[in-house]
């Protein structure tokens, strides 16, 4: 491995931050505006895609910029863990760009500037965490990347919204602390020597005080383990779902999130390095916490009836796939949980992006109010089919060749427990995508199937509120209007407006509609053909990319670069080929 | 050009005496004659700095005795540090004061005495000397507090004068203990002297609990604090960013030289009950001061109890008592004295421009002046301790040598204070950028679509005449600062070594 | 142990000073008797630095004078003190002459009470 020094790195980490100043001052002119988030994000790609040839051949790009603090160096380095996270932000960053100029302008946001500024900085942060090259530095842009964001946690303004940001401040800041924490013990434990990613694991920490050593790690884990939505660090994910889809897409499905998780490959793979961690006795313990976190999810997103929750959920499950896979602390569930990151990225940033068009174009949020949605927005309902199967790790699909890896890797490590773990929470992905895809495409507004998961209460007890759990809403519902809102508020914690856009109760709630959300959402969902006409391109695009890239992924893996990145990572830390 | 540092003192002090004259011939001529004056004094106090970074430390002895008798003046990089802060800090609510005022010469005067007041206990190697440049700076200070115009004020300054006295006077008797048991008043020979006596010795520890109890008045530690909150609420804007930024900062200044170079570490390696009193002051300041700075309505009170909490980490490095702690002390000091002054800065333009002074009126403060807000916003991320800001470079170091030293509880209530920083700091901030004040929530309920769409970013920044470019100037400055000094933190620190090096021994 | 209080009676009483300042100033609601107690307080602190200089049977230290000296040095550095000990009476009773022009009273408490009525 060569080590070049270049500028790139930082050119990388800068495009995007420089890109707020001329965002910010165009904001009287939204085409220029967008123009600069496009050119940020194509250059951003650019320089970023320029190095991958290099890293792949074995270079390392890096970019010293002094000394931060006493023994620690201001350094970026795009080394492939680095390159992995990076290519993939910046190149989804592109795609959500298009996506959130048609998102942003079909619902006629306000503070479309802040927006588009705080997006270019939240990447900006999370291509600084991708290229860190110790613990520190990624701290530094963790820490950054919690700013960039909350502006748009909490962008619609409403009290939900300010709620979801102050807990998205609480609890990321209460893991940057344990992150700070954490960097502190291990710079103390190295002899004030270094935090430097080294892969393999840092020399110094085999010899120093298995009890600080543990609590340095539990601290990292802890810290990152926020953003990577462990359970119980979760609650925040669900409710920051207030945000707008493309930052539900692009931040918490795959920036913020895959920042937690990256840490935690940090810390796993060039921090502590497999062996140190097998032999402090900690693999297992993540692992177990992992496990936990992606059956009950997974059991929870069944019961979510606002699609957005059940997908934030569904990330909460499968982030874990990736921290099970790097806990496990084998080379082929290593291979398979950081394949799964662009993987997962790619599948369920399509999901959001159907979800995002369709509220845009129908004002619809919940699942049971979707029946026959199919008609009116094909394309997008396809590509959403298309996405969940790929989460429950169908072949063909970039899913299936994440689990394979991992599931390999778990079996051959000898933790079978895990393999059934991640093997019971495929069968619940399929439990709880297949309804979304069913109803959109076999069911009809007017003729729709019970769905007791969600609408009774939970622990079947349902004869208190109502006798019968019909979908019709049954007789109690219409007599007691109320009745049925209240149930419904308690399950998906949104605003009252968030429902009642739906069907299920044709009369009641088509007076409704018309009110609030004009004749789109109609009873009968009107018919729209395959072609396109369903929404803007600026939306369909990204969806068909990010729907493509996942089949790529999934049908061709080595020749979409992220395997290769990926093997070559593996085999830096383990010495082990794939 | 071994002359210079008594006029570190006398400049200021002439400056104040002339302002007061020019008073007499022609009204407000005051800042003209502070401006200079202030120019002159930052301009003494970098080549000093210069030089005393660049050798061994600069002594020199006031009216031609020798050293343990004579005056001694002692500028070393700690101190040199301190004296240019204070210059460079007066210069810049200076450049903010011409148009917000007060703008009488008798101001100005008071001003500049207070400058001189703390660029002296910054260089002075003498107790008792520091005891009464503590005062001349106390008094200024409390005459600067009694400026603004209500009965409010008059009555912070009463309120501050009988603490602060108080707090001087115990300074005083700590001061007369040593005295008594050693018979010197210079620090460097009253460090050996102390050490001869013994550290056990009763005289010794009552003279080291004094003192500190005294500058803890001073520094306004909990429970001691209570001058604090009514005297930066009750000032002029451009008096609480001044004392706010240096006078507490200057005691903090006072208490490391005491615990450091008169008593050294050896006492508190002694005494076990020196550093107990310093960790468990410290303890008790951060967390209690942030849980008081979270109940206020009023900002300027919030960032009063934001400051007593901030000391508590400086107390607490100072109880830690090693290389990396006492660097990050001083850095914290430097960076809070930037980013509080300019946090009072900033609410004083917001007030002039917006007229809000509370934590409810900042609501949608973002649409109404972006430019107050976005300094608001990063001085208290800043503050918060958000990389790579000067607030996180302190506390870094801060815990590092908390972790060094083994001080386990401080290292816990330093790292949790960012949180509990941010339970202050995040309530403004949602307020100011993601709610609307009430009287643009009223008028933008109906008007939803097309008319609002584009128009963010040019939201009417309401220019009263009042505010002048030297008061933006001034706060957009600090906000650069702020996140400027962070990364310049380790250049500095490296400067800082030898001092610290020299104070640890 | 009435003989060691008795050797150090100056001291005794200089703590004693300081007792008094505190509780006017704690306890006293006017103004003007909280700054008599600082005053008050500052005074025992005075008494203690010249007491600290007594030296039995010594003279003044005057050079004429036989030796030994009381040490010169504490009243020198008192007569520093007692300047500005009354500078901040002065501006203490600077103050309470404009708070009593703006509340009419120099009860702490009724003052309260103005500001609570307004």
């Amino acid at each position: 491995m060569t080590e070049v020094a270049s500028l790139r790195p930082i050119a990388a980490v800068l495009v995007s931050a420089i890109a707020i100043v001329p965002i910010l001052a165009s904001a009287g002119r939204p085409n220029l505006r967008e123009g600069w988030t496009v050119l940020a994000a194509v250059v951003k790609l650019g320089v970023i895609a320029s190095m991958v040839p290099g890293v792949l051949g074995g270079t390392v790009y890096v970019t010293e910029l002094g000394t931060f603090l006493p023994g620690i160096q201001f350094t970026l380095r795009a080394d492939p863990l680095g390159i992995l996270f990076g290519l993939l932000a910046s190149l989804l960053w592109l795609v959500t760009s298009f996506y959130s100029v048609g998102y942003m302008r079909g619902l006629s946001e306000h503070g479309q500037s802040r927006y588009f500024a705080a997006f270019a900085g939240s990447v900006s942060a999370a291509i600084g965490i991708a290229f860190s090259a110790n613990l520190l530095v990624l701290f530094v842009f963790y820490e950054l990347l919690t700013v960039a964001t909350y502006p748009l946690v909490t962008h619609d303004e409403t009290p939900e919204a300010r709620a979801a940001g102050r807990k998205y401040l609480a609890y990321t800041f209460g893991g940057g602390v344990a992150v700070l924490s954490g960097t502190i013990l291990v710079f103390w434990m190295t002899g004030m020597g270094t935090t430097a990613f080294t892969p393999g694991g840092i020399d110094q920490l085999a010899s120093a005080d298995p009890v600080f050593a543990r609590a340095a790690f539990a601290l990292l884990a802890t810290g990152f383990g926020v953003k990577a939505a462990l359970m119980p660090l979760h609650s925040w994910l669900p409710d920051a779902m207030v945000a707008p889809t493309p930052v539900s897409g692009l931040l918490h499905a795959v920036a913020v999130v895959k920042s937690g998780v990256f840490g935690i490959a940090r810390v796993v793979l060039d921090v502590y390095g497999p062996g140190l961690i097998a032999d402090l006795g900690l693999g297992v313990l993540l692992a177990s916490v992992a496990a936990f976190t992606l059956v009950v999810a997974s059991l929870i997103a069944l019961r979510q009836d606002n699609l957005k929750r059940r997908l934030a959920f569904s990330t909460v499950s499968q982030l874990s796939y990736i921290v099970l896979g790097l806990a496990v602390l084998n080379p082929m569930s290593i291979t398979g949980a950081l394949l799964h990151i662009p993987a997962h990225a790619f599948m369920k940033l399509t999901l959001f992006f159907c979800a995002g068009a369709i509220h845009v174009e129908t004002h619809t949020d919940d699942i049971s109010n979707m029946a026959g949605i199919g008609k009116r927005m094909p394309l997008t309902m396809a590509a959403f089919g298309v996405a969940s199967l790929g989460m429950a790790g169908i072949p063909l699909v970039a899913g299936f060749v994440s689990k394979y890896f991992l599931l390999i890797g778990t079996v051959s490590a000898g933790d079978i427990v895990f393999t059934v773990a991640l093997l019971v929470s495929g069968v619940l992905n399929i439990a709880y995508f297949w309804p979304v895809v069913y109803a959109a495409f076999f069911e009809s507004p007017g003729e729709t199937d019970r769905k007791p998961v969600i609408e009774n209460v939970l622990g079947g007890r349902f004869s208190e509120r109502s006798p019968s759990a019909a979908t019709d809403g049954g007789t109690d519902r219409t007599d007691d209007g109320s009745a049925p809102a209240d149930v419904d508020s308690d399950d998906h914690g949104y605003a009252a407006d968030h429902e009642g856009q739906g069907m299920k109760d044709r009369a009641e709630a088509a007076a409704h509609i018309r009110t609030e959300h004009g004749d789109d959402a109609s009873p009968a969902w009107e018919h729209r053909r395959w072609n396109g006409d369903e929404s803007t391109w600026f939306m369909l695009g990204p969806i068909l990319f990010a729907m493509v890239g996942s089949i790529v992924l999934g049908i061709v893996p080595d020749t979409a670069v992220f395997l290769r990145i990926v093997r070559l990572i593996v085999e830096g830390v383990t010495g082990v080929a794939i | 050009m071994s002359e210079l540092p008594p006029f570190l003192v006398a400049v200021p002090l002439l400056g104040s005496v002339l302002a007061l004259l020019a008073g007499l011939a022609r009204s407000r001529t005051g800042w003209a004659v502070a401006a200079v004056t202030a120019v002159l004094q930052t301009a003494l106090a970098v080549v000093l700095a210069v030089r005393a970074f660049s050798g061994d430390p600069i002594r020199y002895v006031v009216g031609g005795f020798t050293a343990p008798f004579g005056i001694e003046l002692v500028i070393d990089g700690l101190s040199a540090t301190m004296a240019v802060l204070v210059a460079v800090v007066a210069l810049g609510v200076l450049g903010y004061a011409r148009v917000a005022g007060p703008r009488s010469n008798a101001f100005y005067a008071t001003y500049l005495l207070l400058v001189a007041g703390l660029s002296g206990m910054s260089i002075t190697g003498d107790v008792f000397n520091m005891y009464v440049f503590l005062e001349i700076t106390g008094l200024a200070a409390y005459a600067l507090v009694a400026s603004g115009e209500s009965g409010r004020s008059a009555r912070a300054a009463l309120k501050y004068l009988l603490v602060g006295t108080v707090g001087a006077s115990l300074f005083l008797l700590g001061i007369g203990f040593a005295y008594v048991a050693t018979g010197t008043l210079n620090m460097a020979d009253l460090s050996g002297q102390l050490a001869e006596v013994g550290h056990g010795s009763p005289l010794v520890q009552a003279s080291f609990a004094l003192l500190a109890v005294g500058l803890f008045v001073k520094i306004a530690v909990f429970p001691i604090h209570t001058w604090q909150p009514a005297a930066y609420a009750g000032a002029p804007d451009s008096v609480s960013a001044l004392i706010s930024a240096l006078v507490s900062t200057i005691a903090a200044y006072a208490l490391i030289r005491i615990v450091f170079t008169v008593f050294t570490v050896d006492f508190l390696v002694a005494n076990s009950f020196a550093r107990t009193l310093l960790i468990a002051a410290a303890i008790v300041s951060i967390v209690v001061g942030s849980v008081l700075a979270v109940t206020q309505q009023e900002i300027k009170r919030m960032l009063a109890y934001s400051s007593v909490s901030q000391f508590g980490l400086v107390v607490g490095a100072v109880a830690v008592a090693n290389g990396t702690a006492l660097t990050g002390a001083v850095i914290h000091l430097v960076g809070h004295a930037i980013m509080k002054g300019g946090l009072f800065l900033t609410t004083g333009l917001v007030a002039n421009v917006a007229d809000a002074r509370t934590v409810d009126d900042y609501r949608g403060l973002a649409e109404r002046f972006p430019v107050g807000s976005v300094a608001f916003g990063v001085l208290a991320l800043a503050m918060v301790g958000v990389p790579p800001a000067v607030g996180f470079v302190g506390k870094w170091y801060i815990a590092l040598g908390a972790v060094e030293a083994g001080a386990w509880p401080l290292v816990v209530v330093i790292l949790v204070s960012t949180l509990l920083t941010l339970a202050y700091f995040a309530q403004v901030i949602e307020r100011i950028f993601f709610r609307e004040s009430d009287a643009a929530s009223a008028a933008s309920a109906e008007t939803t679509t097309d008319e609002t769409l584009f128009t963010d970013g040019n939201g009417a920044d309401t220019d009263r005449p009042s505010v002048s470019f030297g008061m933006r100037a001034t706060v957009l400055l600090a906000a650069v600062l702020a996140v400027a000094l962070g990364v310049a933190a380790f250049e500095y620190g490296q400067l800082l070594q030898p001092t610290i090096e020299r104070l640890l021994v | 142990m009435i003989e060691f209080l008795a050797s150090r009676l100056y001291y005794l009483v200089s703590f004693l000073l300081l007792g008094v300042g505190t509780y006017m100033m704690v306890g006293n609601a006017n103004l003007v008797k909280k700054v008599i107690g600082m005053n008050v307080f500052q005074t025992g602190i005075f008494l203690f630095f010249i007491v600290s200089a007594f030296v039995s049977g010594g003279s003044p230290p005057l050079l004429t004078a036989p030796e030994p000296y009381v040490s010169p040095l504490p009243h020198v550095l008192i007569l520093t003190a007692i300047v500005v000990g009354v500078s901040l009476t002065a501006v203490a009773l600077g103050l309470i002459v404009r708070i009593y022009e703006e509340y009419g009273t120099l009860n702490e408490n009724a003052i309260r009470k103005v500001i609570s009525d307004e």
